[in-house]
């Protein structure tokens, strides 16, 4: 008889949903919070959604497996996914799986890093994810279930135990789950699948291994340049990974903060160039011994001055949310990439 | 109930058994590897000069990988092969 | 490999993914943020572990 952690399909005495949760925690599959059945039946209505696509999976570190498309499926039954979002999640999953996006750095890390999901096209309408009013929030089934999947996708197939793998300090609740859409309506610029090189018609997944969003709260300004100005000091902080590490990082702008920087006539580009000259730290808000460190490293200062992303192309922006006069910084990981994955359907 | 196992997947290591030539920890060139984290170099400054009182220290070199948060890049882990019989990697925060 | 104690859970599960069998010298955590006296105990520890790793 094969250990259970060796079967594809296993055999259980027939059980409800509270039976299975305690089986399933015993084993180490839980997030903490309530898990559905992945029944066969289940997991077979989830397959057949991504039939089309046949890419094969590369191993997942830092557990080093090739998962089988089945053990993907009963990860977003379990998160409470409907089949129709699994497509979804696998782009997610093929996005944080681009060697530049570090995954197994990212997953072993002490850092706070959990997969930020953010989905663009007309995926996001038919799925009803949330782009608007609390998008970073509850409420929305897909974009709750979508994020969590690739959580659980991440704890089982890349097998990142909290404490094992998974060396966070403190870890993050945007671990649990992160998912929103991009607010493309209200964005006066480019979609940000768009600018990356995706048909408008497009369906597209962006991960980037991030904080939890960080507000940028301005009801003042009524200027683009005001709106920088406290865009650019919340960006500039000391403790940031982004700060010795290096990386991207996204400003989700809101739709009432984008129609000001529109209307001043700002574009994607100047909003790069301003934010990363006028988000960099000094070095006298960084301590001694970091700046050893960050030196030997290589991450020297401009003179005085350590920028947080190494271009203004690193700083990634685009539209999010609904009304008020609020907008986002999702810090990244530092040795990560923005990655996105066109949703095969 | 049948369920399928969400955590099965193929193993892809390959678990093949390198062929170690013996190392002479007294004699043979070492590289002391920083992951670039705090301390890790003053650790294996540390570990060089105490090994300076039982062997020569001038062949055991420093080596670093450029980012705590990155894996080790090929050319380190080839320059390891290439030159040294013995590496000491210091991995901890 | 040098680790500390609260890492080695971390070096085991990578080393068994990898089918490996890493030669560890284990050394109280933290080594990050300890002062040039702190930081003695842990030279003195690893040390003392490479010795009796290499003489084996």
């Amino acid at each position: 008889m094969k250990d259970i952690a060796e079967q594809e399909v296993i055999d259980l005495p027939d059980m409800d949903v509270e039976a299975f949760n305690e089986f399933a925690t015993q084993q180490g599959w839980s997030d903490g919070m309530p898990l559905y059945i992945p029944t066969e039946d289940k997991v077979a209505k989830f397959v057949a959604t991504v039939r089309g696509d046949n890419r094969p999976y590369p191993p997942v570190p830092p557990r080093l497996v090739v998962p089988t498309i089945q053990a993907l499926a009963a990860n977003a039954v379990m998160a409470g996914c409907k089949p129709e979002y699994f497509p979804v999640a696998t782009a997610a999953m093929r996005g944080v799986l681009d060697p530049a996006y570090n995954l197994h750095g990212t997953l072993a890390t002490t850092h706070s890093c959990a997969p930020m999901v953010m989905v663009s096209g007309p995926v996001r309408k038919e799925l009803n994810i949330n782009c608007g009013s609390n998008c970073f929030g509850q409420g929305w089934q897909a974009n709750a279930t979508i994020g969590r999947a690739l959580g659980l996708m991440l704890l089982n197939v890349a097998g990142a135990k909290p404490g094992e793998m998974d060396r966070s300090t403190q870890g993050n609740p945007a671990k649990f789950t992160f998912c929103f859409g991009e607010n493309e309506e209200d964005n006066p610029w480019t979609p940000y699948h768009v600018r990356r090189g995706f048909a408008p018609t497009d369906s597209v997944v962006t991960v980037m291994s991030g904080e939890g969003p960080h507000n940028l709260n301005d009801h003042g300004s009524n200027t683009g340049v005001g709106l920088l100005t406290t865009f650019a000091g919340g960006m500039a902080t000391p403790g940031a990974n982004t700060v010795y590490g290096k990386g991207p990082l996204f400003i989700i702008i809101g739709p009432e903060h984008a129609a000001t920087l529109k209307r001043d006539g700002f574009t994607i580009e100047s909003m790069q160039e301003e934010l990363h000259k006028r988000s960099r730290v000094h070095a006298s808000r960084i301590s001694k011994e970091n700046q050893e460190t960050y030196n030997s490293t290589g991450h020297k200062p401009d003179g005085d001055w350590y920028s947080i992303t190494p271009t203004p192309q690193d700083i990634h922006i685009t539209v999010a949310g609904g009304p008020g006069k609020h907008s986002a910084f999702i810090p990244s990981f530092g040795g990560t990439t923005v990655a996105c994955v066109r949703i095969a359907r | 109930m049948r369920i399928y196992n969400p955590t099965f997947g193929v193993s892809a290591a390959a678990g093949a058994k390198v062929a170690l030539k013996p190392v002479n920890w007294k004699t043979d060139a070492i590289a002391l590897v920083s992951n670039s984290k705090p301390n890790a170099r003053e650790l294996l400054d540390g570990i060089r000069s105490k090994l300076g009182a039982s062997r020569q220290v001038d062949n055991i070199k420093f080596l670093a990988k450029n980012s705590a948060s990155q894996p080790a890049p090929k050319d380190l882990l080839e320059e390891v092969a290439a030159n040294y019989r013995g590496a000491l990697l210091a991995i901890a925060d | 490999m040098i680790a500390t104690e609260t890492f080695k859970p971390l070096v085991m599960a990578q080393a068994k993914a990898r089918k490996v069998e890493p030669r560890l010298i284990i050394v109280k955590h933290p080594i990050g943020g300890l002062n040039a006296d702190e930081l003695r105990e842990r030279i003195e520890a690893a040390t003392k572990g490479l010795s009796e790793a290499t003489t084996k």
